[in-house]
């Protein structure tokens, strides 16, 4: 797989990327300016002498192109600078612990999504037309129809809750996040309520090609050849049926990063989408920036990873 | 006189009518028999009556706080139950429902309005343009849609016509790109040919041809981009940027609701429950039209 | 097909399987020491909603901030748990001269900061000139009288150009004084209070004048505790110093606080043992509603909720400067004092309480003053007549002051929906003056800091108001809100009469004397009808039963050296 002509393909691309970065960060950075000082906390109102010293300490007094220039040489660097509300705290560092975060839960939601997805989506066609496809593809449209807050809430409400009342303790939910790798039991929980609308339109995509590549020659012919109805289903059938999934990941993955900014506040998750959801009502238009060039560039990079999958599902498909 | 070439073109003509009016008289046919299209249907013009009344009539008034005890569950006289502030919450579902009809409907207006001329324009012009276009909308397709509405919601205000404004500029692509694809199929094929070597007009072409042929599966589009944009309400809402109060929208209700998820489930539940199953009626629909509509069924 | 459906189910099972054992068990930390009682890990967590803004004295002025300083941090007075001004650093209250306007503390010898270095009095010189310079948008200007401020505080670049108050002097290491321009009643007061009085360690603020506060290597105090861990938006710690120089030594050896989104989901783990008390650091108020009629419901959580009041009073502010403010003008009569007053009659407080406040729970009716009740200043239950319900008269005020009623067709009620109560309060008044005047009001919620950055610049017509008292004392109030000077006055409304009174009972030095002036400044506000008074806050606190030594006072948390965790 990684060829010459492959190695040059990724290489274009990254450097796309940075590309891609660059703009999305000048676009919002343009987009979103304003001024600072609409960091306090309470009913006091900032001497003037003490606004002007917070505009020079965030080089805002300077002329819009000066500091344009200044934020650019900043992110080819690196550097996201630093957060309006909260001093001192450097924006890099701070998003990329919370990225971390985010790509757990995301993980699993993934996880979660295909798993429970292809899976459903499986059954679904292979029991077309009876009860069983009757409910998975109901259980997806409900899915899918649900706001994922509604999801979230009745999971919290059962996970962390109930059944810490009904077992009087032994088993319940623990939200939060403890240390810098979480735990296990408080990445399942979000991961399901984030995946599961994907999930559900995962398996109807899955149950649609699935429908179609069983009704192709090729598999009848596997299944005259006398080869058992699993074998053929797993070797031939799904493999193609995956494409339109593959083709499903990239907006699999700006769904996530977008159900995250919601469900990480439920859960008390610190990642990315906590910071932006703060960040947004907080008017810390910096970590504003920030977030969205981080977001940029994972979306891009996800991206990148589905056309190198393209690779791999599809032989003929090659750079 | 009937010449050959006379009776070909009549026929050609009938033909090409019949096929015509035999996909939209078959579309109906199929649809009025996936039951659970029509049970949206009806549901969904009972939402609409209940929208309209709402705007008359409400068994209370939407704003009047303290008319019974703060959370107090469904009774007689407040058949859904009151909300955190003693609120009627059947009278305000009913007000919610305009709101999330507006926003449904309002995104979907401006949708195809943006999404069909840009789609046309780069779809039948081709070339250059068409690769602008493309561009722009590759763009719009990597942008996480949620986060940049809140942004906009942010920056320009949070008001209705905003909201739907922030919503729509995320969507557009959807149905640009479907006409986009719809414009290039449709203008390779023969009667569009037939128009053109007769010398039509673009104009012409393109409101006689091309537009009645890509409306079926626009109109499935537009079906389908109801239910997300009311569910990008909610979420803004949800997060604490959708419609001012004390205008009720579903949205807002559950999240007002949600803390008090255990002492009160009603408060939340209405809401939720009143948003699921229009965002499911109006995707049931959706499916419903897009099976209808499409030409490789045999039924 | 039957083996292929199983196969497939097989596949699922481990999802299942792996879901349920990721759901942990937790056990409730810290095993029992049988002969002290005391719990052998004597760690206390809490969560706060919201993050840290700075713990630099010279910098802090948030709420949270403010309480978790206390623990940081010493000055030469502090507030004890009855909001007394008694020595901290400094060995006893200050000598003041006959004049007033010489200040002497005698420092204690044995104080010295957590890395080991003595506390000197220049180190106070240092402390107060940096604030001085540097917290202007804290609380430096509580060091507006001292000699040598006005020079101080408008040095541009402190760090590189450290300009000391000429008003301070160091006659030894461990004797202070200070000199004022004028003699100041509240000055010690001020000194107890302010975050701006800490003292630091210049060796260790010179390191690195932003940031030393945010790494534990120079996060450095006199204070019982430290900070050992710091990690923005998610988490901080802090650890007891050893051998502190004070007392009482503390006993509770580290403070862990979680930075949590939302206080129900606090509220749920402490109801399973993962938090020991909720409420600390300012989130009293936070608290969220539901949960607490559902605690009170519950026999044996009930017994772990407590309820303070705290010194907060919010009300509804008209404008009194823009000129397109439909209640500017007409003090104590006239149309414009018609249309206010009508606004206010129109409000049933007990409503307004029973649905926006659950019922009374989370506050009270403001009926004596916008100044809260409890502290000094405040005028008596229902002596406000603004607070009165009175439709009859409302109606015929708004008649009057509106006879078309083209003033009061347009009207928009800002506010910040970053607390509940905001809220609650907001949609009360605006459902009640539609009820009952007939006037609709359109809400617009708009951001925290927004909010305040334009309130106090005076962009709005109609908007809520609040304050918290930094000490018991009304000039805390009037200075800030209610003359023309005042930096939170975000109405502009002035009152010649009102102007006077306060400046005379300013210059009181005897808190008592200037009690009816202060009082008397209040009453002629109510004649002006230049607000709605609303509510006062109350704070509900929750604590496990093992722990011993919490709780809060009207003003702020008790201190973490005072408390101890119990065996359970």
């Amino acid at each position: 797989m990684f060829t010459r002509g492959a190695l040059l393909y990724i290489g274009q691309r990254l450097v796309l990327i940075v590309f891609t970065a660059v703009a999305v960060s000048s676009i919002v950075f343009l987009g979103v300016h304003r001024l600072p000082g609409d960091a306090l906390l309470n009913e006091r109102r900032p001497d003037p002498a003490a606004e002007a010293a917070l505009l020079h300490y965030y080089h805002l007094d300077l002329p819009l192109a000066q500091q344009y220039v200044r934020y650019l040489t900043g992110i080819l660097h690196g550097d996201l600078g630093e957060s309006y509300v909260n001093r001192g705290v450097q924006i890099t560092p701070l998003l990329l612990r919370e990225a971390r975060v985010s790509a757990e839960v995301g993980a699993a939601a993934i996880a979660f999504t295909i798993g429970l997805g292809v899976v459903l989506g499986v059954i679904a066609a292979v029991r077309q037309n009876t009860w069983v496809d009757y409910l998975a593809t109901t259980t997806s449209v409900i899915g899918y129809s649900m706001p994922n807050f509604v999801i979230a809430s009745l999971l919290f409400l059962l996970f962390g809750v109930f059944l810490y009342q009904w077992t009087g303790g032994a088993v319940y939910y623990n939200s939060g996040w403890t240390g810098s790798w979480g735990t296990l039991d408080q990445i399942i929980v979000p991961g399901f309520a984030l995946g599961f609308p994907y999930a559900s339109i995962v398996a109807r995509l899955t149950r649609a090609s699935m429908l179609e590549v069983i009704r192709q020659d090729y598999v009848r012919t596997a299944r005259a050849k006398g080869l058992t109805a699993r074998i053929v289903i797993i070797r031939h059938a799904l493999r193609n049926a995956l494409i339109p999934v593959v083709t499903i990941l990239g907006p699999l993955v700006i769904g996530i990063v977008t159900g995250s900014v919601v469900i990480e506040n439920i859960f008390g998750i610190p990642g990315l989408g906590k910071e932006f959801a703060t960040s947004i009502l907080n008017r810390d238009y910096n970590i504003v920036i920030g977030l969205f060039t981080f977001y940029a560039i994972i979306i891009a990079l996800a991206n990148l990873l589905v056309d190198l999958l393209y690779t791999v599902i599809d032989p003929r498909i090659r750079y | 006189m009937a010449t050959a070439p006379g009776i070909t073109e009549k026929f050609i003509e009938e033909t090409l009518a019949h096929e015509q009016t035999s996909l939209w008289g078959d579309a109906w046919r199929r649809l009025r028999r996936n039951r659970l299209a029509l049970a949206s249907t009806v549901f969904l013009t009972l939402l609409i009556l209940v929208a309209i009344v709402a705007q008359f009539w409400t068994p209370y008034t939407y704003y009047a706080e303290g008319i019974a005890p703060i959370y107090q569950g469904p009774s007689t006289q407040h058949l859904l139950g009151v909300d955190d502030f003693g609120r009627d919450i059947l009278s305000r579902i009913m007000l919610g429902a305009q709101v999330s009809l507006k926003v449904g409907i309002g995104t979907q207006v401006i949708v195809i309005a943006v999404g069909v001329v840009v789609g046309l324009l780069a779809g039948f012009y081709r070339g250059f343009l068409d690769t602008i276009i493309s561009t722009v909308i590759n763009i719009f397709y990597g942008i996480p849609d949620l986060l940049v509405a809140l942004t906009l919601v942010l920056l320009l205000g949070r008001s209705l016509g905003i909201i739907i404004f922030a919503i729509a500029f995320t969507q557009w692509m959807n149905m640009a790109r479907l006409v986009r694809g719809q414009t290039l199929a449709l203008r390779e094929r023969e009667f569009v040919e037939a128009a053109r070597s007769g010398g039509a007009k673009a104009n012409r072409i393109i409101f006689r041809h091309i537009l009645p042929n890509a409306l079926g599966p626009m109109i499935v589009q537009a079906t389908i981009g109801v239910p997300m944009a009311i569910l990008f309400e909610a979420f803004l809402s949800f997060l604490g940027l959708g419609v001012p109060p004390p205008t009720p929208s579903w949205g807002a209700m559950a999240a007002d609701g949600f803390h008090a998820i255990r002492i009160s489930p009603h408060i939340v539940l209405a809401p939720a429950i009143a948003l699921s199953l229009t965002l499911m009626a109006f995707n049931f629909l959706g499916d419903g039209l897009r099976d209808a509509l499409d030409p490789r069924q045999k039924r | 097909m039957s083996d292929l459906f199983v196969g497939k189910l097989r596949a699922v099972r481990p999802l299942a399987v792996m879901g349920a054992i990721g759901i942990l068990v937790a056990a409730c930390g810290g095993t029992s020491t049988a002969n002290t009682g005391l719990a052998a890990d004597q760690t206390l967590r809490f969560p706060s909603d919201s993050t840290i803004g700075s713990l630099d004295p010279a910098q802090i002025n948030a709420e949270t901030d403010v309480e978790l300083y206390q623990n940081l941090f010493d000055g030469l007075l502090k507030f004890d748990d009855t909001l007394k001004a008694v020595p901290d650093i400094a060995t006893k209250l200050p000598d003041i001269s006959s004049d007033g306007l010489t200040y002497t503390f005698k420092l204690n010898p044995n104080a010295k900061f957590s890395n080991g270095h003595p506390v000197k009095a220049s180190d106070f010189i240092y402390s107060f000139s940096r604030a001085a310079a540097e917290g202007q948008d804290a609380y430096g200007s509580n060091f507006d009288h001292v000699v040598g401020y006005d020079e101080v505080s408008t040095t541009k670049d402190w760090a590189h150009n450290q300009k000391m108050m000429s008003g301070m002097s160091a006659p030894d290491d461990h004797t202070l004084v200070i000199k004022l321009t004028s003699p100041w009643g509240v000055f010690n007061t001020e000194l107890a209070l302010s975050s701006a009085a800490q003292v630091v360690d210049p060796t260790v603020v010179n390191t690195d004048d932003t940031n030393w506060w945010a790494t534990p290597a120079t996060a450095v105090g006199t204070g019982p505790y430290k900070m050992v861990a710091y990690t923005p938006k998610q988490s901080i710690q802090f650890d007891a110093v050893a051998n502190w120089w004070g007392s009482p030594q503390p006993t509770v050896q580290h403070v862990k606080i979680d930075f949590i989104g939302d206080m129900a989901q606090g509220v749920a783990k402490y109801e399973q043992g993962g938090y020991d008390l909720i409420g600390y650091g300012g989130m009293g108020s936070d608290t969220p509603i539901a949960d607490i009629i559902r605690i009170k419901n519950d026999p044996v959580l009930s017994k772990q909720l407590k309820f303070v009041n705290k010194v907060r009073t919010i009300w509804v502010q008209y404008a009194f400067g823009r000129p397109d403010s439909v209640f500017k003008g007409d003090l104590e009569s006239g149309p414009a004092h018609d249309l206010r007053m009508a606004f206010s009659l129109a409000i049933d407080r007990d409503q307004m309480v029973n649905v926006a406040c659950a019922n009374g729970i989370t506050c009270s009716a403001a009926t004596g003053g916008l100044i809260t009740k409890g502290l000094k200043g405040y005028v008596g239950d229902n002596s406000d007549p603004l607070a009165k319900f009175d439709v009859t008269t409302a109606k015929a005020l708004l008649k009057s002051g509106d006879p078309t009623g083209a003033k009061t067709a347009h009207l928009t009620y800002y506010y910040d929906p970053n607390k509940a109560i905001y809220k609650a309060t907001a949609e009360n008044v605006a459902s009640q003056w539609k009820a009952n005047l007939g006037i609709t009001v359109s809400l617009q919620p708009v951001d925290h800091a927004t909010f305040i950055k334009n309130y106090t610049h005076h962009q709005y017509n109609l908007f809520r108001e609040g304050w918290q008292a930094d000490y018991d004392h009304p000039q805390d109030w009037f200075d800030n809100l209610f003359i023309k000077a005042g930096g939170s006055n975000g109405g502009a409304y002035t009152d010649p009469k009102v102007e006077d009174l306060v400046a005379k009972a300013d210059a009181e030095p005897v808190l008592d004397k200037a009690i009816p002036d202060y009082v008397a400044a209040s009453k002629q506000m109510m004649a002006d009808a230049a607000y709605a008074p609303l509510a006062y806050f109350k704070g509900e606190f929750l604590f496990k039963p093992y722990l011993q030594g919490a709780g809060s006072n009207n003003f702020n948390d008790f201190y973490w050296n005072e408390m101890k965790i119990g065996s359970h």
